[in-house]
């Protein structure tokens, strides 16, 4: 029996249709979704999750005019990852933080194997690699060796630091040597005595080290004092190893002294751009990059200089990059080719150039260095700086069994009891190897 | 089968009986005017029932699937775990922790924002110059989005460069480290006053229906300001507060200012929240933003699904007896 168009749907058959409605839109929207990454044929469109800053719409414009390839971009979110990778649908490149997304990813084989790629590439040569890009390799178990998952678009040693050499004269500190470290007591002892409070605030920080991230700053400083935060097979933590603790009870002391931002005291721009700029930070642990912001300054640039990465005492001297942010190809990315196409042209064109040029970082093809700002005294005394630097680049591996901010949560649930004196060192250390090992046991279990 | 192939059965006591065709017609025409109103409805409903559907249903149902899963959006070897999660959920301390701080802020931020705003709003219900002017001002903070407000927050609190801490410095007081522990917590109740214009708006509207003869027939009666509020005022208004107090409780446990006012801004700055502000929701954002544990965090979502019920449920249990209705709610039953 048909309905007649003048009878009233029945309650179920209503709820019938509009169950049948949803689900209809539904797959729509799942169609919709496929149209929306721009991928209308091979070698046409390419889509890229990146931030804004990564890639100016001048350089979109100018990549269809350089290499015929359009490009489409989606703002970068995990969550948007994740689901368009659920979807079957990612986009073919996507943005990533070398040093600890990289073993992350490519240990769960999301990410596509680049190394035929770069076989065959006139752009991107093997040979012309920085050894930074070795960050994005990882062979199954060790991060720095086996494939190459991707490529980072610029890079600094983020142990290094900057310091203002006005702050250090007015406080009668003697500046840091130019191409030796300091150890990190010295540099905390410094600190101390740069810093200047006035009614329980800080006017000016003597310095500021947190790193990129709480746990790859503590997997660099445990390298530093010779050993490392992870065990071989990267499945675990010991932060009650000596080196490890070591590491812990400096950056503990240094939350304590409040001499820098922590998450004691966290600084309300979330980077040390501002405060250095307002001569309110006589040391910023940043590397290169920082220089973007400091050549731009004209009063600023002359006063600034660049320190190589500090030292334990009896430790080694190591200088990591802590990020390498670059781009990643999915394995399921569906233009592959012409993706590889804007790989080429991002890493090694145009786009490679400019950031070169820029002074935002290192470029990641040795070819290009030469392009480094260095017309200025201040520039060439930081490249100086930065040239003897290089010699002591090595990756440090990162587990690929847990999420950087994971991590870093655990680590800012107990520190703070810790940089209070409210907690000793060695029970910090249990907690984080309590809670952290919880996380990586669960993190190697899904990976398998 | 169609309306128009209804004919009445033959009724010898009826009007068809009689052979008079126009009781018929009636009944047809309102059969068609019903069917009408019946299309109508369903046609204005449609659009709600299918968003409903698409935007609740189908979420609570995938979420609640993901509940029984490791899932973590990637990683390949997830597994069904059946209730392991909820299981987990039972014995995970910080989970606890955060619910207990949860249930804390509910009852210390939504008595706290109701009487500020039912204040606000008697102040500004009184004949004043320029009460227009004040009723603006009063509710601008609420039409501010979060984020602004967390972000105006952070730099008006900031340890050494905030205005807060300005102030204290006047009266020769050292500056405080607001953002952290142990005094993150009163900066987020002070965004929770900062929108008690919301409240104050609807206080308002519930003010303006009290009968004014009451008022009057109270003072004839030789009841004072006070009294005349508490016995005339607060019951009149009891409905009034009784639904902010049910909205206050399930936005309370779901706010999410926390996360704006830690440092940094993007989904990471749930790994930097102090303690003393690490409330349920943000053990749920940290389980699926940062630990990427989409099965656990599903489950969290659902526990306090069924606790937001549960509590609305009890907030109804026990203001029953108290709540006044101008106008019988059984009445149109």
């Amino acid at each position: 029996m048909r309905a007649h168009a003048g009878v009233p749907p029945s309650r179920r058959r209503f709820f019938a249709l509009a169950a049948g409605g949803a689900v209809g839109a539904a797959a729509a929207s799942g169609c919709a979704m496929r149209v929306s990454t721009g991928v209308s044929g091979p070698g046409e469109t390419v889509t890229l999750m990146v931030k804004p800053d990564d890639i100016s719409s001048d350089l979109l414009r100018q990549a269809q005019k350089d290499i015929g390839v359009k490009i489409a971009t989606v703002s970068y979110d995990i969550t948007k990852l994740i689901a368009m990778m659920t979807n079957g649908n990612p986009p073919d490149l996507v943005r990533g933080v070398g040093a600890t997304d990289a073993p992350y990813f490519a240990a769960r084989d999301v990410m596509e194997e680049l190394d035929p790629y770069f076989a065959r590439s006139s752009v991107l040569e093997v040979t012309d690699l920085d050894p930074v890009n070795d960050l994005w390799r990882y062979d199954g178990r060790t991060q720095g060796k086996g494939p190459r998952y991707g490529m980072a678009k610029d890079f600094s040693q983020d142990s290094m630091f900057w310091y203002n050499t006005a702050l250090f004269d007015r406080a009668g500190v003697a500046h840091p040597a130019e191409l030796e470290p300091v150890t990190y007591e010295e540099w905390l002892e410094d600190a101390k005595r740069l810093t200047r409070r006035q009614n329980g605030q800080t006017t000016v920080f003597g310095g500021s080290y947190n790193g990129v991230s709480a746990p790859t700053l503590l997997a660099s400083l445990a390298v530093a004092a010779g050993g490392s935060i992870f065990s071989e097979d990267f499945a675990r933590v010991d932060f009650t190893a000596p080196a490890a603790r070591k590491a812990l009870n400096w950056y503990v002391e240094y939350g304590r002294t409040g001499v820098g931002p922590s998450v004691l005291q966290p600084d309300p721009n979330g980077w040390d751009g501002p405060t250095y700029q307002a001569n309110r930070m006589a040391m910023s642990n940043s590397g290169y990059w920082l220089g973007g912001v400091i050549n731009a300054d004209a009063k600023l640039a002359p006063l600034s200089r660049l320190a190589p990465a500090p030292v334990f005492q009896g430790g080694r001297r190591v200088s990591p990059c802590q990020a390498g942010t670059g781009l990643w190809m999915p394995r399921k990315a569906r233009n592959k080719d012409a993706a590889w196409r804007v790989f080429e042209w991002f890493f090694g064109e145009a786009p490679a150039r400019a950031r070169a040029t820029g002074g935002w970082g290192i470029p990641t093809l040795t070819s290009l260095r030469p392009l480094m700002p260095a017309q200025e005294a201040h520039h060439q005394r930081v490249l100086k700086v930065q040239e003897a630097e290089l010699k002591h680049f090595s990756v440090i591996a990162f587990t690929p069994y847990a999420t950087v901010d994971s991590l870093s949560a655990v680590f800012n649930r107990f520190a703070p009891a810790a940089m209070r004196g409210e907690m000793s060192v060695d029970t910090l250390a249990r907690h984080l190897n309590s809670a952290m090992n919880e996380q990586l046991e669960r993190g190697k279990e899904q990976v398998g | 089968m169609t309306v128009r192939n209804i004919t009445p059965a033959p009724d010898r006591t009826g009007p068809a009986s009689t052979g008079r065709p126009a009781p018929s017609v009636n009944r047809t025409t309102r059969s068609s005017t019903t069917t009408r109103r019946h299309r109508a409805f369903y046609m204005f409903v449609s659009p709600w029932i299918i968003g409903f559907a698409l935007l609740t249903i189908v979420p609570m149902a995938y979420a609640l699937w993901l509940s029984f899963t490791t899932f973590d959006g990637i990683s390949p070897h997830w597994r069904y775990v059946g209730l392991g999660n909820y299981r987990e959920l039972l014995s995970d301390s910080q989970t606890w922790s955060a619910l207990g701080r949860t249930g804390l802020f509910a009852v210390t931020s939504v008595p706290l924002s109701i009487t500020a705003g039912l204040g606000l709003a008697v102040l500004v219900n009184r004949p004043l110059k320029a009460r227009g002017v004040f009723r603006t001002l009063l509710y601008l903070p609420a039409v501010i989005p979060p984020v602004g407000a967390g972000i105006a927050f952070k730099q008006v609190f900031d340890q050494n460069s905030g205005a807060a801490n300005g102030v204290l410095n006047v009266f020769g007081i050292d500056a405080l480290g607001w953002l952290t522990d142990p005094h993150a917590r009163y900066v987020l109740l002070m965004t929770v006053l900062w929108g008690a214009g919301n409240i104050m708006i609807i206080s308002l509207a519930g003010l303006q229906d009290v009968p004014r003869e009451l008022h009057e027939a109270a003072r004839i009666d030789g009841a004072g300001a006070w009294r005349t509020f508490r016995s005339i005022t607060v019951p009149l208004l009891s409905p009034v507060l009784l639904f902010q107090t049910v909205t206050g409780v399930i936005a309370s446990v779901q706010t999410i200012m926390p996360l704006l006012l830690a440092p940094g801004g993007t989904t990471a700055a749930v790994t930097a929240i102090p303690q003393s502000n690490y409330l349920y929701m943000m053990q749920v954002f940290a389980e699926y933003f940062a630990f990427g544990r989409y099965g656990y965090a599903s489950a969290l979502l659902w526990v306090l699904f069924v606790l937001i019920l549960i509590a609305t449920g009890l907030v109804f249990r026990f203001t029953s007896g108290v709540v006044f209705y101008n106008v019988d709610p059984e009445a149109k039953k």
